[in-house]
């Protein structure tokens, strides 16, 4: 029961209806930012998207949008994990300490993961209800655990404490989310797609978290007018009636989930020819990127492109269009350099395809 | 003081009505020196609306006060979890008066954000899991000379008022008056009357009409002055039909549009709308590539779209009457300047300040005690400990205090010599040195602000960052030649480190790469100048600061001057014509760490 409910008070409304979203297709422009991020819900090895740009962007407009998109998937029923009843967990305490698993449907997880979070919420710890009134040493998962098949949205993740960031990166590398504290020792798996959005002005990424992010969309402020104008049109229009403004974007809601499910099932199906792995090698080699984490999120972008688009072949045109999201963010930063990051890419990406 | 008595303060007042017809508006920033009545404006939003919810928040206040946390007392009485509702969620409803926002630490200037732009508090702490409503309107202010609050946050206010200063002496006398004898029933009545008018604009709000041209006359005006995002598109609507309400009109007309181009749209300038007849700046050449599609008609409109020619005129005129603020807004606001509010925290855990960070067995004597880590400690011993009919069995040994980290990182200000032949190459040192600094700057916390002098002025190029992004976009085109005013330039670097001070850096580092021969002096002619500089550098030692003069003099032609200038500084001396900005960055980090 929170004390601060005041029964009978009703406060002006600041319009938009907070339980409601705004729907992903009535976002104007950024196209970078969508298919970033429509791609790695098609393929969630593809490693996450990191969102960067200018503020009031619809950065996380975007993010928030995304659950109302997501298919649902099939999870193991009671387990507190969600996991996958076609690929028993080792890590999972519930699923290896049952036989037989049932399985049911169930929404993707998308968690927030705000940045006043302590370490205890993270990473989960003691039940301190059941601990104090029934003396029992209960696990209390976190938000690592919610997020487990989902997508974690940290907004803001430039400003992340540090130490949160190793305990993320850690857990990203590994799948899995070990807890050993105060008298705890709990394992249980772990694996979402990290979802980051900042403003580089306000302080820059560590460079090890960059580098774990598969996509990096850079947005911009519209500088069409007309584009602008609609975007304060639709703006104001769910502000007014947040119902009927979703309403109208219903069927158009439905063809991108239909389009994305689609994409899914065809994706294992997509064929990534020689010629356009050899384009990813090259770029990654001409652009002096360090590891192999450039290539395998670029050719997973492709074909994710490809499963997007109906095509049964990722081709170098694919692999050319991703590549600015999947590269740009791991290029060793140059002061000296006047270009952009993209334009890089794009400069190198010419001159590979020349 | 009544709302009604304050004196000639009749824009930064029509914006707290405003704020009152319109809750999407989200907030009001007053920008005022000390004592420009901003504290006393923003109390007379009580009286304005005297039946709404109104929390106050005490600038330090920590995170728990602002999201909530553990009632303590009730926890430990009936053995559960009891939570209290912190100051956002409090003020759901009403207003959260929060002054000096610049002054704010980090930690509670994000929750404040993370509200702010959803409406929500969530909570993820100690345990605690859970969101409640707060839908609030902050009312804040800041004084422009404390340095200025982060652009996020101003970013999701609607308005951003630069108060008037009062110049003329009948009204400061009127105000001195109203002071002595306050309550006056006149003022009384004034404020019913102001109520009166608030409700009835709250009426006549939904039926204003704003027509698609003076929509797009906003946003083009939002365009020509670079600002940020889309945010800002909508608060000046938002202002223009309030405006409208408030004159008990139906529609929109060209003082609403004036109104709001002041309030929203000037505040987040980050260029002077004439120069952006050519393609937008801040966007590097393009190479030989053909133009993505979508950027197709930035400068050409089609011809649908074309306005007519008195609205451009209006966009014009609009522009024009505001041109004289502009400079003001452009120069004390952090929209233009990109300030990197962050400011970090590095190794020493020490001290009841900063953030929270563990927690460790101890006594609370003079330390704060963490509620949930203790009762924690407690919870696996209660079926063992005799308990007593209510709360918990506690020891000594559950106890654990916070542990808290508070900001150490260094600043270094780099003051680099753009007057003469070697500007260039000082210039690709330095930034060569600050980008190396720049790259440990996660594991240092460290800051670097970045300043060039030449002719007469020193220019503050890089406001104290831990951005490499902006290090690469500040330094683009540097004017170079001319005279050496090395006072301005320590003129520069006390107002960066006194601002730095303020907001917790205590480790600050003077880089200043020059051949130290200054021929420009501040207050004093070509024959004052080296003793002008000898007492600023004194001034810059005396502060604390540590310095370092690296002497780019490339011949044997040296008279010694940078050795005495650094001598004057108490700093070190390095003799570094030729280096690499790596060594620069070595050498002034040793001077951080001596």
């Amino acid at each position: 029961m929170l004390t601060h409910c005041r029964s009978g008070h009703h406060p002006p409304s600041f319009g938009g209806d907070l339980q409601q979203t705004f729907p992903f297709t009535a976002i104007v422009g950024q196209d970078d930012l969508k298919l970033a991020v429509l791609l790695s819900v098609i393929d969630p090895a593809i490693g996450g998207v990191l969102i960067t740009g200018h503020r009031g962007t619809a950065k996380s407009t975007a993010i928030r949008a995304l659950a109302d998109l997501l298919p649902p998937v099939k999870v193991v029923a009671g387990c507190p994990y969600r996991c996958d009843p076609t690929e028993r967990s080792p890590d999972c305490p519930h699923c290896s300490n049952h036989a037989t698993l049932k399985s049911q449907t169930h929404p993707v997880p998308v968690i927030d993961l705000p940045l006043g979070a302590t370490e205890d919420r993270v990473v989960g710890s003691v039940d301190l209800e059941r601990a104090l009134v029934d003396g029992v040493q209960a696990f209390s998962p976190g938000l690592l655990a919610a997020a487990h098949r989902g997508f974690l949205y940290i907004d803001e993740v430039n400003l992340l404490e540090d130490h949160l960031v190793d305990l993320l990166l850690d857990v990203a590398a590994s799948g899995r989310n070990v807890v050993e504290r105060e008298g705890l020792s709990v394992r249980h798996p772990a694996r979402f797609v990290l979802i980051g959005s900042g403003n580089p002005e306000e302080g820059d990424l560590r460079p090890q978290l960059l580098d774990r992010f598969g996509l990096h969309a850079r947005i911009k402020t519209l500088h069409d007018i007309d584009q602008r104008v609609e975007v304060v049109r639709r703006r104001l229009a769910f502000e007014n009636d947040a119902a009927a403004f979703i309403a109208s974007f219903d069927k158009e809601q439905n063809v991108l989930r239909k389009r994305l499910q689609k994409a899914i099932n065809a994706k294992p199906k997509v064929t990534l020819p020689d010629s356009a792995l050899m384009l990813a090698a090259r770029l990654c080699d001409r652009l002096g990127i360090d590891g192999h984490r450039g290539e395998l999120a670029l050719t997973r972008a492709a074909v994710a492109l490809a499963a997007y688009e109906g095509k049964k072949s990722a081709d170098t045109d694919l692999v050319a269009r991703v590549a600015p999201l999947a590269l740009a963010h791991r290029l060793r930063k140059d002061p000296l350099e006047p270009a952009a990051d993209d334009e890089r890419v794009k400069r190198v990406l010419e001159e590979a395809l020349g | 003081m009544p709302i009604g008595g304050l004196v000639a303060l009749d824009v930064p007042r029509l914006a707290l009505m405003m704020l009152a017809v319109d809750p999407g508006l989200r907030g009001i920033a007053l920008a005022a020196p000390a004592g420009g009545g901003k504290s006393a404006l923003l109390q007379g939003m009580r009286e304005l609306q005297p039946d709404l919810p109104w929390v106050e928040l005490p600038l330090g206040c920590d995170s728990e006060a602002l999201l909530g946390g553990l009632d303590l007392e009730a926890t430990l009485n009936q053995g559960r979890r009891v939570i209290r509702a912190g100051a956002l969620a409090r003020a759901h409803g009403g207003f959260l008066l929060a002054e000096s926002c610049n002054l704010m630490d980090d930690g509670s200037a994000n929750s404040l954000l993370g509200a702010l732009e959803d409406g929500v508090v969530r909570i993820e702490r100690e345990g605690l899991s859970l969101r409640s409503p707060a839908e609030f309107r902050l009312l804040t202010s800041f004084d422009p000379a404390e340095g200025a609050p982060r652009a996020h946050l101003l970013d999701r206010l609607g308005m951003v008022v630069m108060m008037p200063t009062i110049r003329a002496s009948e009204a400061r006398a009127s105000i001195v008056r109203r002071h002595l004898q306050p309550d006056t029933e006149n003022w009384r009545d004034e404020a019913q009357l102001l109520r009166g008018l608030i409700e009835s604009a709250r009426e006549q709000l939904p039926l204003i009409k704003l027509s698609d041209s003076q929509r797009r006359e906003l946003i083009r005006m939002a365009d020509a002055l670079g600002v940020q995002g889309h945010r800002a598109d909508l608060f000046a609507i938002r202002v223009a039909r309030a405006s409208a309400a408030l004159g008990l009109r139906d529609e929109v007309q060209r003082e609403d549009l004036e109104l709001a181009a002041r309030l929203v749209l000037l505040p987040r300038a980050t260029r002077h709308p004439d120069t952006t007849q050519s393609a937008p700046p801040p966007e590097p050449p393009a190479a030989d590539s053909s133009p993505p599609p979508e950027s197709n008609d930035e400068t050409e409109p089609d011809a649908d779209s074309v306005p007519s020619e008195d609205q451009l005129e209006l966009a014009e005129e609009v522009l024009e009457s505001l041109a004289v603020d502009l400079p003001d807004a452009l120069s004390s606001l952090s929209f233009a300047r990109q300030r990197s509010g962050r400011s970090g925290s590095r190794g020493t855990t020490s001290g009841q300040r900063g953030r929270h960070v563990s927690s460790v067995p101890g006594l609370p004597r003079g330390q704060r005690l963490d509620v949930i880590a203790t009762l924690r400690a407690a919870a696996r011993w209660q079926r063992v400990r005799t308990r007593r009919r209510h709360g918990i069995a506690l020891t000594s040994d559950d106890f654990r205090v916070k542990k808290y980290r508070s900001k150490a990182g260094a600043l270094f200000i780099f003051a680099v010599d753009a007057s003469g032949s070697m500007a260039l190459n000082r210039m690709r040192q330095a930034k060569g040195a600050v980008h190396a600094l720049l790259e440990q700057a996660y594991v240092n916390r460290d800051r670097v602000a970045l300043l060039a002098f030449r002719g007469h002025e020193a220019n503050l190029l890089l406001p104290p960052t831990g951005s490499v992004e902006l290090l690469r976009r500040a330094v683009d085109q540097l004017p170079t030649g001319g005279g050496t005013p090395i006072a301005a330039s320590l003129v520069a670097s006390l107002e960066v480190a006194d601002q730095a001070k303020r907001r917790g850096f205590g480790n600050i580092v003077l880089v200043l790469l020059t051949d130290g021969r200054a021929n420009v002096g501040l207050k004093t002619d070509r024959a004052g100048v080296d003793t002008e500089v000898k007492q600023l550098a004194r001034a810059v030692a005396a502060t604390g600061i540590r310095s370092l003069v690296i002497d780019t003099q490339r011949s044997f032609l040296s008279q010694g001057n940078a050795t005495q200038l650094a001598h004057a500084l108490a700093g070190d001396y390095l003799y570094l014509p030729n280096a690499q900005g790596t060594a620069i960055a070595a050498a002034a980090r040793q001077v951080a760490s001596a």
